[in-house]
């Protein structure tokens, strides 16, 4: 009994402070990202801080604009739910968690993963702001070629698109995430980490374990890295992948009517998401986990997140946003790649 | 009539419109696109969302007051729409202008050619989604909009041209000519630079190639001047046929692929010209005065000028009562043909494609707006208020 209610504490602290530590660094990635897309193009860029921390702590304090969605208590809540299935995401690839009912593993990822991109396609169906469909204009003309067509709000075309990124744009990042697990034979993340970082699981928390067989640098994982990575750009909604918030027609997609504190909730959930993805890269490719109760392992993994999130700034910049005449060879491609990937990773 | 029937027959599946409000457009205007799961069967663009009556203003004014209002129709051509107002008192009563003036005439007209068309590549590439090739493109453009200071005294509005010639100030010393040679040398080679990689960049192509394509009867048929048209075949630049433009050897470029990256090519090309014009003033220019001040504004008929401006063919008309007083103005810009060129030419594009093709007609819509009601062989501008009144909101 004892030893449950220390396992409980220890679970509880390990994940407040993964929580603090985590939304703290969360909120700086937005500005790394954008100061490298601003350095790209020759501009100064925001101060680090400004995208994530200022803007989060702002949009909190604004006064509040209702939504004017299907239904907007529903609407609200999706972004909180949101924030709840991430903040999961990253407590699974906590070491406490791994041991709880298998949520650290292939399923407990992948599930919540699933989770999230739901979240958007309900955000886009129940969002109609004045943008598209209901603005006041008289062109409902007699002559029009075609009347008494429904006509769709932007969000809700996003949600569409929301689907077929779902159906399709997706698979390369679970196509990823699998490699790892196939080449450590199981589906737990504390297989896959003494596969690559032995030393970790019998290490106090003083050390600093090194991985000795990362992944990454075998042909297999770095295949597999190159796929989770594009997936990860896809999840994320990033260019050349963000066509479901293409500002030229949808304008941000679903979440247009997050205004005030829930926009801050929505950036909370979107930063939070990207460093959960990042950390898990770093677990899965090289056997770094973020471990709250050893700081070297969690300061690690931090500055590792840094790589993806750089790396989508970069293909971000450098990259314009693909229509679906391109994403489904591209996503089959991908998706090809990562099946050889794996293929190769049974091999290891 | 057969293909009239099938197209009524169609089935829709929904309606996607986008503005007047919206923060990817540059102006108000609104399209709406009939779709299949995400493929435009059929679009319209209502450009009426933003009178100012421009042309009323003309109206009783001294003509020497013309091209200051005639500058502000839009701000991205405005020397050409002050230089097509000139020329139309120019032509009616038969002002001789100087050579030099006609020089440095089409000098700034292609230094701000060349300014369009690179602002066309930012707003082409913001609506592509690439951030960094459309703020390269304003990097670049700022070469231009600083000569323009330096010749006319104004980034924006310089200014420069007044009946019978070119105003004194900006007239081109030595030093500024050299200056003007080393910015298009450093130019030339950034730009070459930045076009090599736009052309290279297989995502960028991808996006351009095989959509908005615009056949050259459909271009003949709706008018699509200027780059839009001569990238659909139709050789046609009424640069050919201003004798300003006649001691200079320059190409006109004409593409025959019609297609969205035709249009982006041929201005990309297009400024490659302008910089061999540019040059050719720069070594050639005449001496002599820059303004003919001989001539006294007289009673003139109703007279027609016609320019290339970087969109297309601009025309201005007006006429002179016996004070010299302005009558009738009328401006017909290059957008209202190219834009309804581009509702065709749209359809069969996927709605973020679709955009993008209308985008690449370089619209350039304040200036082209009117509304005008003819009722009894009479004509009259409604205002803004009247037409809320008569039609009001309808949702």
């Amino acid at each position: 009994m004892d030893g449950l209610l220390l396992f409980i504490a220890g679970l509880i602290a390990s994940s407040a402070v993964a929580m603090v530590v985590g939304i703290s660094f969360a909120l700086i990635l937005p500005g790394i990202e954008r100061k490298v897309q601003a350095r790209i193009q020759q501009r100064v860029g925001p101060p680090i801080l400004t995208p994530g921390w200022w803007s989060v702590l702002k949009f909190m304090y604004k006064s509040k604009v209702e939504p004017i969605a299907q239904m907007p208590a529903f609407y609200k809540s999706l972004v909180l739910i949101g924030i709840v299935i991430v903040s999961f995401l990253l407590l699974f690839v906590t070491p406490y968690w791994w041991s709880i009912l298998g949520w650290g593993s292939i399923l407990g990822i992948a599930g919540l993963l699933k989770l999230e991109e739901v979240l958007y396609v309900l955000m886009g169906s129940q969002s109609q702001s004045i943008m598209s469909s209901s603005m006041p204009v008289p062109d409902l003309a007699k002559g029009s070629k075609f009347i008494g067509i429904r006509r769709e709000f932007n969000e809700q075309h996003s949600a569409e698109r929301s689907l077929k990124m779902m159906a399709i744009g997706s698979i390369p990042l679970y196509l990823g995430l699998v490699v790892p697990f196939i080449a450590a034979g199981s589906g737990m993340l504390n297989a896959v980490v003494s596969l690559q970082n032995p030393d970790y699981i019998v290490s106090n928390w003083m050390a600093i374990p090194i991985p000795s067989k990362p992944l990454l640098f075998t042909i297999p994982g770095a295949m597999g890295a190159i796929v989770y990575f594009l997936g990860f750009v896809m999840l994320m909604n990033e260019k050349p992948f963000s066509i479901l918030k293409a500002k030229i027609d949808v304008i941000e997609g679903g979440v247009l009517e997050y205004a005030s504190s829930l926009r801050a909730a929505y950036y909370l959930m979107r930063n939070l998401l990207m460093f959960s993805l990042s950390s898990i890269f770093n677990t899965l490719f090289l056997g770094i986990p973020f471990d709250p109760f050893m700081p070297s392992m969690m300061l690690i993994n931090m500055l590792l997140s840094l790589i993806p999130v750089v790396s989508m700034a970069t293909l971000a910049a450098f990259s314009p946003i693909l229509t679906f005449r391109q994403i489904y060879p591209a996503a089959m491609g991908i998706s090809a790649f990562g099946v050889l990937a794996m293929i190769l990773a049974s091999s290891l | 009539m057969i293909q009239e029937k099938q197209t009524e027959k169609k089935v829709i599946e929904k309606e996607l419109s986008f503005g007047p409000v919206h923060p990817a457009l540059v102006e108000p205007y609104r399209m709406r696109f009939f779709v299949n799961d995400e493929i435009v069967e059929d679009c319209e663009i209502n450009i009426n969302m933003a009178y100012r009556g421009i042309e009323k203003l003309f109206e009783g004014l001294p003509v020497e007051k013309a091209l200051l209002i005639a500058e502000r129709v839009c701000g991205i051509c405005s020397n050409v729409h002050a230089w097509n107002s000139v020329r139309v008192i120019e032509g009616g009563l038969g002002i001789e202008v100087p050579q030099r003036a006609n020089y440095i005439r089409v000098l700034v007209h292609e230094f701000q050619r060349i300014t369009s068309h690179l602002f066309f590549f930012g707003h082409a590439f913001e609506v592509l989604g690439h951030e960094t090739f459309a703020m390269r493109s304003f990097l670049l453009r700022e070469n231009f909009m600083d000569l323009l200071q330096y010749v006319g005294g104004n980034r924006v509005m310089p200014s420069v041209p007044i009946i019978g010639g070119i105003r004194p100030r900006a007239d081109l010393n030595e030093s500024l000519k050299k200056v003007i040679t080393e910015r298009v040398d450093a130019f030339e080679s950034k730009y070459k630079d930045y076009l090599n990689r736009a052309v290279e960049d297989p995502l960028v192509m991808s996006r351009l190639s095989g959509i908005g394509y615009l056949t050259k009867e459909d271009a003949l048929k709706f008018y699509a001047t200027g780059p839009t048209g001569r990238s659909s075949g139709w050789n046609y630049d009424l640069r050919r046929e201003m004798k300003e433009y006649k001691p200079f050897d320059y190409d006109v470029i004409v593409l025959n692929e019609g297609d969205t990256k035709a249009r982006v090519v041929s201005r990309a090309l297009e400024v490659l010209e302008s910089l061999k014009i540019i040059r050719q003033i720069v070594k050639g220019l005449p001496e002599g005065p820059v303004v003919n001040r001989s001539w006294v504004a007289k009673k003139m008929d109703y007279t027609v000028s016609y320019v290339e401006t970087y969109r297309g063919e601009l025309m201005h008309s007006y006429g002179l009562d016996q004070g010299g007083f302005i009558r009738n103005y009328k401006i017909r810009t290059p957008t209202i043909t190219n834009l309804a060129a581009m509702e065709q030419a749209c359809i069969g594009d996927h709605v973020t494609e679709a955009i993008l093709t209308i985008a690449s007609c370089d619209p350039c819509l304040t200036c082209c707006t009117r509304t005008e009601v003819i009722a009894n062989g009479k004509s009259r501008i409604m205002s803004d208020a009247e037409i809320i009144q008569r039609f009001g909101w309808r949702k």
